[in-house]
């Protein structure tokens, strides 16, 4: 028996999760033969290849820093703890994201710059995202009550996302010279690079989704599961 | 306003009547610039400016974590909750506070940090008091909002440093560019203090804006 007053969780349908896998697995496996049968870089060599890893990582990473902060803000906004899951699952997702592309940079900075690490713009930038949003998720487990984690991740979250620019403009103004690669118009990808690269931003943003789903879905179960563990309680 | 100048006007009466966090900070920033000067080499010129705010920015994280987990006790923050304004202002007057505090033990530790390392800092000290008032402004906006949240969570001693730290990162890379160029040159190009206005200015308001969340019990 289910109190009115409780509102019914919301999970993802199975036929979602069902759906968002089975895409991320037919791209993945286009991703995997687009990406073996790519020409290997005149210059790096197959080294260059962990490109078709490392961007899209950043890109899904981005997106899911972007996506608590709107989230967060749509909390406060609106009271409705959906936001709040929506947001505590967007930046788990993001900090994994982003932890695979800070891991898989330096093995590409070795390979070509010759060091494992450089005070890049975007490096920099990327890292204090990740300081951000680790600590995001340490103030999530660290807070006690639900609604007061919901508000103060939330708060949290949006000042993160407004400390970004300001990163930005910091490098820009007082820091060193760019080590990557301004963006894709300057050519910095190679005949036949074109197609894979895009293979592997569909995989990023698939694997992205689905694994958003699946923690937003897990969260809703979570909370289910404490309802129904208090109204057996209410009931004794 | 009123209640900004209220909250102002307590945190520093309670302050000047114990002294304790302001005597804390003092000898824990002495102690800092100390283990400096023990641990590096006689010159530190180029090094001097990042010092000098490591030191700022060690003070600041022990006093702005007391300035809430007093408001704690009898649960006074359920009263300052109930203030009739916008609670936004409650939070500029506790950054107020903290913003008085601060400078003056920065101003000693200044002093101190200019005898240890022989540097002559009197051709620049009212440029270098501008520089250090105006990133402190940044500076308590960013660690009050990090220690009211902070000081309700487990571990939070913890919790304000790893809070409060990445997002200080834009104010502190302003500071310490200012402060070398001080230190260095002893002239100042306008760029670090336009930054530093601006990157104020925003988490001032965005501060002012989400206090109400942090407050609402």
């Amino acid at each position: 028996m289910r109190h009115l007053s409780q509102p019914v969780p919301h999970t993802i349908p199975p036929r979602a999760l069902l759906t968002s896998g089975l895409v991320l697995a037919a791209l993945a496996a286009v991703w995997s033969a687009l990406v073996l049968t790519a020409p290997v870089d005149r210059m790096q060599g197959v080294v260059q290849k962990i490109l078709y890893v490392h961007v899209p990582c950043a890109f899904s990473a981005y997106l899911g820093f972007g996506l608590t902060a709107i989230a967060g803000a749509l909390y406060l906004a609106r009271n409705d703890e959906r936001f709040d899951r929506l947001a505590a699952a967007a930046a788990e997702v993001g900090v994994l994201f982003c932890s695979l592309n800070i891991l898989s940079g330096p093995i590409w900075a070795k390979a070509t710059w010759g060091h494992w690490w450089a005070w890049d713009p975007r490096l920099t930038v990327t890292l204090l995202l990740w300081f951000v949003y680790l600590a995001y998720l340490l103030l999530r487990s660290f807070t006690e009550g639900s609604d007061r984690t919901a508000r103060f991740a939330a708060v949290y979250g949006i000042l993160g996302a407004t400390a970004m620019p300001l990163n930005y403009f910091a490098i820009d103004l007082f820091g060193g010279a760019a080590m990557h690669p301004e963006n894709l118009e300057r050519g910095s990808l190679g005949a036949g690079m074109g197609w894979p690269f895009a293979a592997a931003i569909a995989v990023g943003f698939a694997a992205f989704v689905h694994l958003l789903l699946l923690r937003v879905d897990l969260a809703a179960r979570h909370t289910a599961a404490e309802l129904a563990a208090r109204e057996r309680d209410f009931a004794r | 306003m009123n209640v900004l100048l209220a909250v102002l006007w307590k945190d520093l009466t309670i302050e000047l009547r114990s002294r304790d966090r302001v005597v804390a900070m003092v000898v824990f920033s002495l102690l800092v610039v100390m283990v400096f000067h023990l641990s590096l080499p006689a010159d530190t010129r180029d090094t001097a400016p990042g010092l000098l705010w490591i030191a700022y920015v060690f003070a600041a994280l022990l006093g702005l974590g007391r300035s809430f987990s007093l408001e704690l006790e009898n649960d006074a923050v359920s009263g300052i909750a109930l203030a009739p304004a916008d609670r936004g202002w409650v939070f500029l007057g506790k950054a107020a506070a903290n913003w008085i505090i601060l400078s003056a033990v920065q101003a000693v530790t200044a002093l101190v940090f200019a005898l240890v390392f022989d540097l002559d800092l009197m051709a620049v000290a009212g440029r270098l008091a501008g520089v250090v008032a105006l990133s402190s402004v940044g500076l308590c906006a960013i660690g009050t909002l990090s220690a009211a949240v902070a000081v309700r969570t487990r571990f939070r001693e913890v919790m304000l440093p790893l809070l409060m730290l990445p997002l200080l990162w834009p104010v502190l890379s302003g500071a310490v560019r200012a402060t070398r160029q001080l230190l260095t040159s002893g002239s100042l190009s306008f760029e670090p203090i336009q930054f530093l206005i601006v990157t104020d200015g925003i988490y001032l308001i965005v501060s002012f804006l989400v206090f109400e969340y942090i407050l609402d019990e």
